[in-house]
């Protein structure tokens, strides 16, 4: 009983730390119809940026702001540069965020050096509580929180605010958003910003719980966080929480019940969901023009 | 078949490379050419699926490692003969073929992104199967294989594989050119089109990764011989990425466009290596990759050969009115009026 407790909170938080990555993702290809395959990249530079200011600040949160913005800014110059040649070409948008992944990748080991940094967890967060034989990890705990704070802030802010109104308008049918005077690629580039800040919180939040960063985690993050948004549904809030939790949970239980199979667990339930719902389990969109 | 300009360009470069060998023996050169020869190989399987098809694929990589490690495994567990490397080339075609078509059925009939990331999830799982069977594959740290005696040489490799490349080139050309190839060509500009036309487009659009997984698998048998070492790099991304670099800086939707893209990549990546040991900025030369394919996606889509084209065309539309001109022109004048 314990131990599925300690499994079930493990998946729990690798889960959150998945849907965290998933959530720009989504956000981005949501509204505007970009798949993103330089998330990863922003995942790692919000990883290195974060935890070098959190190392030359010593304060956390500031590790984290300092994450965020420098999410929101690559976000910016990305937005205006990469993305806004290719809009509605998805081939070209798969092969120019592709260029654009190695390029944030090899730029991370010009700016900050090739090697991985070893990442302490803050005295606050570091530690654990046993109660019996249930072990909580704070730092794990933390993850879980800050996952549902943001999930609950982004369904509150895209479900009952104005700006959601305009971004859900937008993903319903952007010609229409447009013609109602909505400045849609003003609204393309903040949605992009934002999801490129939690691509950065994500990886920042990344740090401390796998203990090193290093260049390459960008792909391999970016790959589950693709996973996530397939199985969930592309452009899914809810959808990419619940895949997020479902593909945390059977890494934690496969790890520890049949080791063999842990690394390939997420690859065969996207497949199976692909194969047998390419749509995922949720979707938002009814209607797609090809 | 009439003989063009174009055919004696290629017989005259395919003679230069003949001779080059016996003209000039730097070991390097020939290394560097056959590594040129089999990206080729490679980056044309692939371009059969990007540009004539239409369709990204991020498992590429793992046809590349199916050849790669079946030559290797036959070779170290048999004898190193020239017959078991040829057996061992047909049996990695074989297995892709057979791997390619059941990919291809169960990701072919999804729309773009999700096609793609189906393959990256496909290729990820033969990564996953090749670090994990280590009684076969040693895991991550590969192993050293026995070369056929005959393949010592590296001269007499070099014309294997240029033989290998030639014989690949003419048969995906008569491919390309086929009722066939000439459905993907329209499955890529307009699949809804096609199909209403009465094609069944997911018949043909496997077809396309059976012939490109079979290609590539050639290129991993070739690789893993010209290494003589095999690890789990050749499933990785990176070779999916090199193909589509390749692909994209050469042209898309030509076959020499993958070859000359080949040439370009793997003599780049052979010159900045070398500079790398005067500055150490060029040891990330993955970053002006990474910048040129971004910049040729955005400014130069059609790749080298593309441009070329088009130059050309222009240039023979403008000579052809301009011959014509004195005399037509106000001919023309008149129909128009």
């Amino acid at each position: 009983m314990e131990l599925m407790v300690n499994l079930m909170i493990n998946g729990l938080a690798t889960g959150m730390l998945i849907f965290l990555l998933a959530a720009g993702l989504t956000l981005i290809f949501g509204l505007m119809d970009v798949l993103n395959f330089a998330h990863g990249g922003l995942f790692v530079w919000g990883a290195y940026a974060g935890i070098f200011t959190y190392m030359y600040t010593e304060s956390f949160l500031f590790g984290i702001l300092g994450a965020i913005v420098t999410g929101a800014l690559l976000g910016l110059v990305t937005e205006k540069f990469i993305i806004t040649p290719v809009y509605g070409n998805h081939i070209q948008q798969i092969l120019i965020t592709l260029g654009l992944m190695l390029v944030l990748q090899e730029m991370i080991k010009v700016v900050f050096g090739p090697n991985g940094v070893p990442v302490k967890t803050p005295s606050y967060l570091a530690g654990s509580w046993e109660i019996g034989d249930v072990i909580i990890i704070k730092y794990r705990l933390f993850i879980i929180i800050v996952g549902f704070v943001i999930f609950g802030i982004f369904q509150y802010m895209l479900k009952r605010t104005k700006i959601g109104l305009i971004v859900r308008a937008g993903v319903q049918d952007k010609e229409m958003a447009q013609a109602l005077g909505i400045h849609i690629k003003q609204v393309f580039l903040y949605v992009f910003m934002v999801g490129a800040a939690l691509a950065a919180l994500s990886g920042m939040l990344m740090a401390p719980y796998s203990g090193v960063i290093y260049a390459e985690m960008g792909m391999e993050y970016a790959i589950l966080g693709f996973i996530v948004v397939v199985i969930g549904g592309m452009g899914s809030f809810s959808g990419s929480l619940l895949a997020a939790i479902l593909v945390g949970l059977a890494g934690s239980f496969m790890a520890y019940y049949v080791p063999v199979l842990s690394l390939a667990v997420n690859m065969i339930l996207m497949a199976i969901v692909l194969i047998f719902r390419p749509q995922g389990l949720f979707t938002i969109r009814k209607e797609r023009s090809t | 078949m009439k003989i063009t300009l174009q055919h004696l360009c290629f017989l005259l470069i395919l003679a230069s490379l003949v001779i080059l060998p016996f003209v000039n023996d730097s070991r390097t050169l020939i290394i560097l050419l056959t590594q040129i020869f089999i990206f080729g190989i490679l980056a044309m399987s692939y371009d059969i699926l990007l540009g004539y098809t239409g369709i990204v694929s991020f498992g590429h990589a793992m046809f590349f490692g199916i050849g790669a490690y079946t030559t290797a495994v036959m070779l170290k567990q048999m004898d190193a003969t020239l017959f078991t490397f040829l057996l061992s080339i047909v049996a990695g075609m074989f297995f892709a073929g057979i791997i390619s078509f059941l990919v291809g059925l169960l990701t072919l009939r999804l729309k773009s992104h999700f096609f793609a990331m189906l393959t990256l999830a496909f290729a990820g799982l033969f990564l996953v199967v090749a670090e994990k069977w280590r009684t076969v594959t040693y895991g991550n740290d590969g192993f050293t294989f026995r070369a056929p005696d005959i393949f010592k040489d590296r001269i007499t490799f070099y014309f294997f594989v240029l033989t290998c490349l030639v014989v690949i080139f003419i048969a995906l050309y008569r491919f390309v050119n086929s009722p066939t190839g000439r459905i993907l060509i329209a499955v890529r500009e307009n699949e809804q089109r096609t199909k209403s036309l009465g094609f069944n487009t997911l018949h043909y659009k496997v077809i396309a990764s059976v012939v490109a997984g079979i290609v590539a698998s050639l290129a991993g048998s070739l690789y893993s011989l010209s290494l003589r070492f095999v690890n789990t790099s050749v499933m990785t991304m990176d070779i999916t990425l090199d193909a589509l670099l390749m692909t994209i800086i050469g042209g898309v939707g030509t076959l020499v466009g993958p070859l000359l893209g080949a040439a370009v990549i793997e003599y780049a990546q052979h010159a900045l290596s070398g500079l790398a040991r005067d500055n150490p900025i060029f040891e990330r030369w993955i970053i002006f990759f990474g910048i040129l394919y971004i910049l040729a996606v955005i400014f130069f889509p059609k790749g080298i050969i593309g441009s070329i084209r088009i130059m050309f065309w222009k240039w023979n539309t403008r000579l052809k009115e301009r011959r014509k001109s004195p005399a037509t022109l106000p001919h023309k004048k008149e129909r128009f009026e």
